[in-house]
């Protein structure tokens, strides 16, 4: 009777507003892209589950967008809570972008501190031939964070280049430094999600 | 800020969260603001530790209280009833999916200076300390009348007709003594004071139906508590309104609510900016010159290093102490949470003891309270208003949420919350406009 659970680990997009966190979240769900975001249509929909296949093991990356809340306020801490990857992502023709990182980093060490962190480069396409943030500037940066930055990405939610293969390197990373933990997921069922009623049982006889 | 919504909300309490999601949902464009930099208001949960000390002028916490960050500590202790309102409005919206709980693991009722577990069920009724023989036994038809009670079934109601006759001629009819009224009306329908006697006894055989339709879903007690604290949850419905569209501002001061020449809102100034809207939703504390005071409430804080003795060592309870055990006119309310909620510390436990002043002496007024702790490390009192508005909001279109009561609960919360929406919208909130997940996961 034993059922094994996929194990589902969560993985949070950050960044400034415009980098193109709901076109990956987009990529991600139906490998679409609309040019100019019709925001409307992804209304209601923050995270979906994907599954990755590393090695024998399935596992289920959950990816979570932030819903524009980053607009003007800030983030709810409740969106960094047991997140186990969160991509940093800023827009290569955006160098502003890039050098706020450090803020999103640090309320990602503080909300989500067992997070593995990756840095994402988007909009690839439009890094044209004097770019905006070079590659030495993204090795500073990685360096400047003592190495808390596991990877690096490039990616253009326009083309799809290299977004498949950045989910597919962040499961198999968060597979390999969770292997034990995975484990212990299936066992842990302390707390819970609340959800609607079970039909009720058959009525116990009461004498 | 310079556009034109729907709705402005001001304050990021639950009350005004909740109803912020319930707008947005509903297709409405709505600004939500709160001159604070954190979500949450009276309602946020305080991280880190430091932060706490600081709000109360204690010098900062020595190092056996561990990591600072490991603290989320509630300004206003409540529990979710776990077949209560704000679970179902949790589902409906989704908003679930944000959140985790864990069962409450006991639920206890004070008595002759020590406490008891709760009874609930007949067998409970049976072994537990509270009563006598013969007391029990009436008890426990009681129970069993409740039980089996059903509203539209005039059979079940036994020659009584509970929406005319009152909770004290449903007690009498079964015989049951004063201090079994007490630990069933204060700790099984969680009334504040004595008046439901005088109402309609269908209210109090709901709330009991309440209590234990809650006990069945998920064992030990019928109250659940979130983990990181309750700060969570206003934080997951202003998401569930960002996720549909609405706009959120933080730490921006609010100088006015503009109004017309007839005094209804149309807009909200915050220095020269003004964001122009059709109706404003808020706290009391946005408001002073709109709403009066009702009474005052008193919460104090405890930090504790040790679980509370004769509750089997629960990492989180609930104690009630009826009014008349200590000769009130109120119950005191305590609370207790722990490391096991990621709320503190490895090893520490936060209690909160609160009840409605009644004297001029609040601290002495919950010595009965802090008695059941034993050794406190550390504690925080505070004492505060409890407004309600004026005026139900429809000439000037201003709709004000009342404070946070005393109540353990959020069954009166979430009241207030559907209340002001239907005065707001002229409508019930229809729970089918939250529309079904694409990334649903598959059962």
């Amino acid at each position: 009777m034993a059922v094994v659970k996929t194990p589902v680990l969560k993985v949070i997009l950050c960044g400034e507003y415009g980098v193109g966190k709901s076109s990956i979240f987009r990529r991600f769900i139906n490998n679409t892209f609309l040019p100019n975001a019709d925001k409307k249509s992804t209304l209601g929909l923050d995270h979906f589950e994907k599954m990755y296949r590393v090695g024998d093991k399935d596992v289920k990356l959950q990816l979570w967008d932030t819903g524009g809340m980053e607009r003007i306020a800030s983030v709810t801490s409740s969106y960094y809570k047991y997140a186990e990857a969160a991509v940093l992502v800023f827009s290569l023709d955006n160098a502003s972008s890039f050098h706020i990182l450090s803020q999103h980093l640090l309320d990602i060490v503080t909300y989500a501190e067992n997070a593995k962190i990756f840095l994402c480069g988007n909009k690839s396409d439009l890094e044209g031939s004097c770019p905006q943030v070079t590659d030495a500037d993204i090795e500073n940066f990685c360096e400047q964070c003592h190495n808390l930055i596991s990877s690096t990405y490039k990616t253009s939610c326009k083309s799809g280049q290299g977004l498949e293969e950045m989910f597919l390197d962040i499961a198999q990373q968060l597979v390999e430094c969770n292997r034990s933990k995975i484990e212990l997921q299936r066992l842990d069922h302390n707390s819970f999600k609340i959800t609607h009623p079970e039909p009720p049982d058959e009525p116990s006889c009461s004498c | 800020m310079d556009e034109e919504y729907d709705a402005i909300v001001l304050g990021t309490g639950l009350k005004e969260c909740i109803l912020s999601g319930m707008l947005s949902v509903s297709g409405k464009k709505v600004l939500h603001i709160d001159r604070k930099k954190y979500y949450g208001g009276e309602s946020a949960s305080i991280t880190p530790l430091e932060e706490l000390f600081a709000k109360f002028n204690a010098p900062a916490p020595d190092e056996t209280y561990g990591r600072g960050r490991d603290w989320n500590v509630d300004l206003i202790p409540k529990f979710l009833m776990a077949n209560g309102l704000l679970v179902k409005l949790l589902i409906h919206t989704g908003v679930t999916r944000y959140l985790e709980f864990k069962s409450v693991e006991g639920s206890y009722v004070y008595k002759g200076g020590k406490i008891s577990k709760v009874p609930v069920d007949q067998k409970e009724a049976l072994a537990s300390d509270l009563m006598g023989m013969f007391e029990k036994r009436r008890f426990r038809n009681f129970l069993i009348y409740v039980q089996d009670f059903q509203e539209e079934d005039s059979k079940t109601w036994k020659d009584l007709d509970p929406s005319t006759a009152n909770m004290q001629s449903l007690y009498d009819k079964f015989g049951l003594d004063k201090n079994t009224q007490d630990f069933t009306g204060h700790a099984l329908a969680l009334y504040l004071d004595d008046s439901y006697l005088q109402q309609p006894a269908i209210q109090t055989i709901r709330r009991i139906k309440l209590y234990s339709d809650s006990l069945a879903r998920y064992g030990k007690s019928p109250y659940l508590y979130p983990m990181y604290g309750l700060g969570e949850l206003p934080q997951g419905f202003a998401r569930l309104s960002a996720i549909y569209g609405g706009t959120y501002m933080l730490d921006k001061p609010i100088d006015e609510i503009v109004l017309d020449e007839v005094g209804r809102a149309v807009g909200v100034r915050s220095g020269t900016e003004v964001a122009r809207c059709k109706q404003v939703y808020c706290d009391p504390s946005y408001v002073p010159e709109r709403v009066h005071k009702k009474g005052k409430v008193i919460r104090c804080i405890c930090l504790l290093d040790h679980p509370i003795t004769n509750t089997k060592d629960a990492l989180s309870t609930q104690i009630i102490i009826p009014q008349k055990q200590v000769g009130r006119n109120s119950d005191i309310y305590v609370s207790l949470v722990s490391y096991t909620h990621q709320v503190a510390a490895k090893g520490w436990f936060i209690a909160m003891v609160s009840t409605t002043i009644e004297t001029n002496d609040p601290e002495t007024e919950i010595r009965p309270g802090l008695e059941l702790l034993g050794p406190i490390r550390q504690k925080f009192i505070s004492v505060s208003d409890y407004y309600e508005p004026t005026d139900d909001g429809s000439q000037s279109q201003i709709f004000i949420s009342e404070s946070y009561d005393a109540t353990t609960h959020f069954e009166t919360t979430c009241l207030d919350v559907l209340k002001i929406y239907k005065r707001g919208t002229g409508e019930d909130f229809d729970f089918s406009k939250v529309k079904l997940e694409l990334g649903e996961e598959e059962q």
